[in-house]
């Protein structure tokens, strides 16, 4: 029996990661005689950032839909990104109805004559009649200050600006495909390009390879009535691959270093490692409360094999997040955290860290199954936060110093991560004291030890990293502390630990009180991540939604009655801490 | 005079500062959506006492919320937070090796505290705007206005007589010595914006009758709040000029209005203009070049930077430098920081530090920083070490 302990989380280890990795290594394909498998590598640049198309055609189809690929109707297959991308930018005639335009707002669609009894989305040709209302309506909406918008009015913006994005790409606007010569150092746009100079070799060569596109899939139409032959259609389709062959190969002599760049991007694109990583947590904490239930019941062996395999999902999610991190690093050059998608990602990664170190000292389980939690639930934040585009977007200026990046923003995002992980077992002490009599004396103590120890730890790397946002802000615009939303947001997680632990020391609050107020950090610490960010004022007012507001009350919702349970009197609690009576007389 | 102490050494006083603390900085972030930040700093974390209105809990889409509360400002906290600490270490001074951690990090709060008082009373922020190929010799303060009289007739040297901004919008009737004429504040506009002839509004139109500026009209409007992306407030007035007791006529002010109108009393030209408040300084600074870079194929900005002159007779300074984002320029015990820029990228605006208290931040954060580090390491290093039972 106790082999399994051993060999069940190391197969389930080794499950996970080839679940985690298969299109890695085994990369998705798009089949068919034309080489969109090259065309979606070749660099282009968008929103000023050098990006394969796939990346452009992915990151437009989610903006527009929701979704990365467009569901196929009456038993089509699927039509992947890339597919509809070509389509859209080469023969837009039939583009025009796929269906891909998300709209859920009953007076949008009223608005645009639609019918959404039975879909959400709409094809470009079912709305393009409503198109000037529509943009007449989002020019009224957007007079409007953003906080004081109906959810009209910004369902309204929301549609218009896919509209506006849906023609850039499809009039070939954005993004540039010529990459930088001799003469130019910066990318070009082909359409100014080729009215402006239409004898330029790389604005000719782009043209070619589109037009290629265009010509192949009318050949195709060509054969189906008898007009071509087969031969035909296999030459064009051959002169394509042969355009994007050329294409790949400029980008190849003059950007040598963006063609391995857009190669790892694609499989990134592919892969989604912070998708499978919530699969993974999400694994990881059932296993882990599974572990937990049959440690009540004294199934030693099976707690313990399910205990194994919860650390080793867990083990698997952080891998693979890591290495979805490294990505992102290498392909924006910049340090892990620069806007609030990857700081939600961060933050998760590194509970991660906390939880595994927590469980090789304490072997409860608790630190598991509480970084599951907190790693699933950032990197739903995440989804929902890089679902309006690229997520590796360009630095405004003033943040554009890795230095900084690198130190105020790391140390003060591993500030929130551990102030929400201590927050997080707090929440774990509480439910299991209140509803299982799993904790007792000693137990107890040694989780709040560690939650204690979290927090000092949380309270010395937040000072450290408000401090060095504070010698940031000194160096860019000569004030140590401006009483900005999200320095103050900062200063109140400062506060709130060293709070906690002034009142220990102090003998005003004993493990309860810890845990409550570790609780408490929680609200504190969602409020300066997420809440600063959405009052619109101050220097760090980016990031602002309607939906995320609701999710933070929600959430502080949540806290404030875990709180209020907290202060339940002990002897509702199943879980007795007290020491044993017998016991106690005989000292 | 230890037991006198040692209420205000007490734990129980420290964890009541942080609470409080805590709720002050909360209001004063929520108070910053609907008042300026310069406000909030002012009546929050640089009073003695600030009341705090109910409202701004509550977003004013929702509802007006009335009533408010005293509650104690940034300065009693902070000088409370400074004696407890002080009483503190009086009472229960022990020097032991393993309280090092805990004394240097108090001393570092000690002097962050003390910091951020130099800070709140000897600092000094201003801008420059420099068009190209401009020099300047001046630092505008963009919170305070002054209503600037310039009299140009002595070849020499120009005599300016300015009136701060307080006198302006508190005074009704002004007067001084060097002038011979009285000025009447007819309407003070903290904050405005300046129509001309076609747009203004109805019943703003003819308040002024003389100068360049009287086919214009200036509206009040709210208070810049940094929402929006305006935080500079524009402030204008309307004013009646007598000389002696005959009517001048009345003119609109406006720092809005680049040029100064000019007036004449008793065959003397007066050049007359609001504008933000200047502190002429002993260096001067040429704008070379100033570049606002962008993004391939977008709107954003990569970079701004300015190519300055510096000279400074005083101090034998004569070079070139260059100011970007992140890489200011310091001279004279004074910092300069690329802050803005004109429209069409015609100049630059430098904002223009000088805080005497600068350097304190850093030092008092390392001292913390080392004090909790050998703090919890002394404590947490053995806890860790020992085997995971």
């Amino acid at each position: 029996m106790k082999s399994s302990q051993r060999v069940i989380p190391w197969i389930v280890f080794v499950l996970a990661m080839i679940y985690a990795s298969q299109k890695v290594f085994m990369p998705e394909r798009i089949d068919g005689p034309y080489d969109l498998n090259t065309f979606r590598e070749i660099a282009v640049s968008a929103k000023g950032r050098t990006k394969p198309i796939d990346t452009v055609a992915r990151n437009g189809l989610m903006n527009i839909s929701g979704r990365q690929s467009i569901q196929g109707e009456y038993g089509e297959e699927d039509l992947t990104a890339i597919e509809w991308y070509i389509e859209l930018a080469t023969v837009p005639t039939q583009g025009l109805d796929r269906k891909v335009f998300r709209i859920d707002h009953p007076d949008v669609l009223t608005l645009a004559g639609l019918d959404g009894e039975d879909r959400t989305r709409f094809s470009y040709n079912e709305i393009k009649d409503a198109e000037q209302e529509i943009n007449r309506q989002a020019e009224l909406a957007s007079n409007t200050k953003a906080k004081a918008r109906d959810p009209f009015q910004r369902a309204v913006l929301v549609l218009a600006q896919r509209l506006s994005l849906y023609r850039e790409l499809s009039s070939l606007g954005s993004p540039y495909y010529l990459p930088p010569n001799e003469v130019e150092s910066e990318w070009r746009s082909f359409i100014e390009v080729i009215n402006m100079n239409p004898q330029d070799q790389d604005a000719q060569r782009v043209l070619q390879l589109l037009k290629s596109y265009r010509d192949a899939q009318r050949m195709e139409e060509a054969v189906a009535s008898g007009e071509a032959t087969q031969e035909d259609l296999d030459e064009a389709i051959g002169y394509f691959n042969s355009m994007v062959a050329a294409q790949h190969e400029v980008i190849k002599a003059r950007l040598p270093g963006e063609v391995i760049k857009s190669k790892l991007e694609v499989i990134k694109n592919q892969a989604r490692p912070f998708v499978s990583a919530s699969a993974l947590y999400v694994m990881a904490f059932l296993a882990g409360c599974f572990g937990l239930m049959t440690t009540q019941l004294k199934k030693d062996t099976l707690s313990k094999t399910l205990l194994g395999t919860m650390t080793s999902l867990v083990v698997a999610a952080f891998i693979v997040q890591t290495i979805g991190i490294i990505a992102r690093i290498y392909l924006q050059g910049r340090p892990p955290v620069t806007n609030l998608y990857s700081s939600a990602i961060f933050v998760g990664w590194f509970c991660a860290i906390i939880g595994l170190y927590i469980d090789r000292h304490m072997k409860l389980g608790l630190g598991g199954i509480m970084a599951s939690v907190i790693g699933f639930g950032t990197l739903i934040v995440a989804h929902n936060l890089g679902s309006s585009g690229d997520t590796m977007e360009m630095m405004q200026a003033v943040l554009d110093s890795n230095f900084w990046l690198a130190t105020h923003v790391v140390v003060i995002t591993i500030g929130y991560s551990a102030t929400f992980f201590a927050g997080f077992l707090s929440i774990a002490y509480l439910l299991l004291g209140i509803f299982t009599s799993a904790l007792d004396r000693e137990r107890g103590k040694s989780l709040v030890k560690m939650i204690y120890g979290v927090i000092c730890f949380a309270t010395v790397l937040s000072f450290v990293g408000t401090v060095l946002g504070g010698i940031w802000a000194d160096q860019s615009w000569g004030r140590f502390w401006g009483w900005d939303a999200k320095e103050n947001g900062a200063a109140l997680i400062v506060f709130m630990n060293l709070l906690i632990l002034h009142a220990r020391w102090g003998g005003m609050i004993r493990d309860r009180g810890i845990v409550n107020l570790a609780i408490a950090g929680n609200i504190i610490t969602a409020w300066s991540w997420f809440g600063t960010n959405m009052l619109g004022v101050g220097l760090h007012s980016y990031g602002f939604t309607q939906s995320a507001m609701f999710w933070l009350i929600m959430f502080v919702l949540s806290q404030l009655s875990l709180i209020s349970l907290g202060l339940l009197p002990m002897k509702y609690w199943r879980s007795k801490f007290e020491r044993p009576e017998v016991a106690a007389e005989s000292e | 005079m230890l037991n006198l102490l040692k209420p205000l050494a007490s734990l129980k006083l420290t964890v009541w500062i942080f609470a409080l603390s805590m709720f002050l900085i909360f209001a004063g972030t929520l108070a910053q959506v609907n008042q300026g930040i310069w406000t909030v700093i002012d009546t929050y974390f640089r009073s003695l006492f600030v009341r705090i209105e109910f409202q701004i809990f509550v977003p004013q889409s929702v509802g007006r919320v009335p009533g408010a509360i005293w509650f104690p400002g940034g300065l009693t906290l902070g000088v409370a937070m400074f004696v407890n600490l002080i009483a503190a270490h009086a009472v229960r001074f022990k020097f032991k090796k393993n309280r090092i951690g805990i004394i240097l990090t108090h001393f570092g709060v000690i002097l962050l505290l003390v910091g951020e008082f130099v800070t709140g009373f000897a600092a000094e922020e201003g801008n420059m705007t420099i068009r190209e190929g401009e020099t300047v010799n001046f630092v505008e303060d963009i919170r305070e206005a002054e209503l600037a009289i310039i009299d140009q007739s002595d070849p020499e040297e120009d005599l300016v007589i300015s009136i701060p901004q307080w006198k302006l919008s508190q005074e009704n009737m002004i007067t001084n010595g060097m002038l011979p004429f009285r000025i009447e504040v007819t309407e003070w506009l903290q904050n405005s914006q300046v129509f001309g002839p076609a747009q203004s509004p109805p019943d703003r139109v003819g308040l002024a009758d003389t100068g360049a500026a009287s086919q214009l009209a200036a509206v009040p409007i709210e208070i810049a709040n940094g929402v929006d992306g305006a935080n500079v407030d524009v402030p204008s007035m309307y004013a009646t000029l007598y000389n002696g007791e005959e009517r001048i006529g009345s003119f609109l002010f406006s720092v809005y209005l680049s040029q100064p109108q000019l007036v004449e009393i008793d065959g003397r030209d007066y050049w007359i203009e609001l504008r933000f408040k200047r502190t002429y300084k002993d260096y001067q600074l040429k704008l070379i070049d100033f570049k606002h870079d962008l993004f391939t194929g977008t709107q954003m900005a990569r970079n701004y930077s300015s190519q300055v002159q510096l000279m400074d007779e005083g101090r034998n300074v004569d070079r070139e430098v260059l100011i970007y984002m992140n890489h200011p320029l310091r001279h004279a015990g004074e910092t300069f920081y690329q802050s803005s820029f004109l429209e069409n990228d015609e100049g630059t605006v430098l904002q223009v530090v000088k805080n005497p208290g600068w350097l304190i931040p850093y030092l008092s954060c390392t001292i913390v920083t080392l004090g909790m580090i050998i703090h919890f390491g002394i404590r947490m290093v053995p806890a860790l070490r020992r085997k995971p039972s």
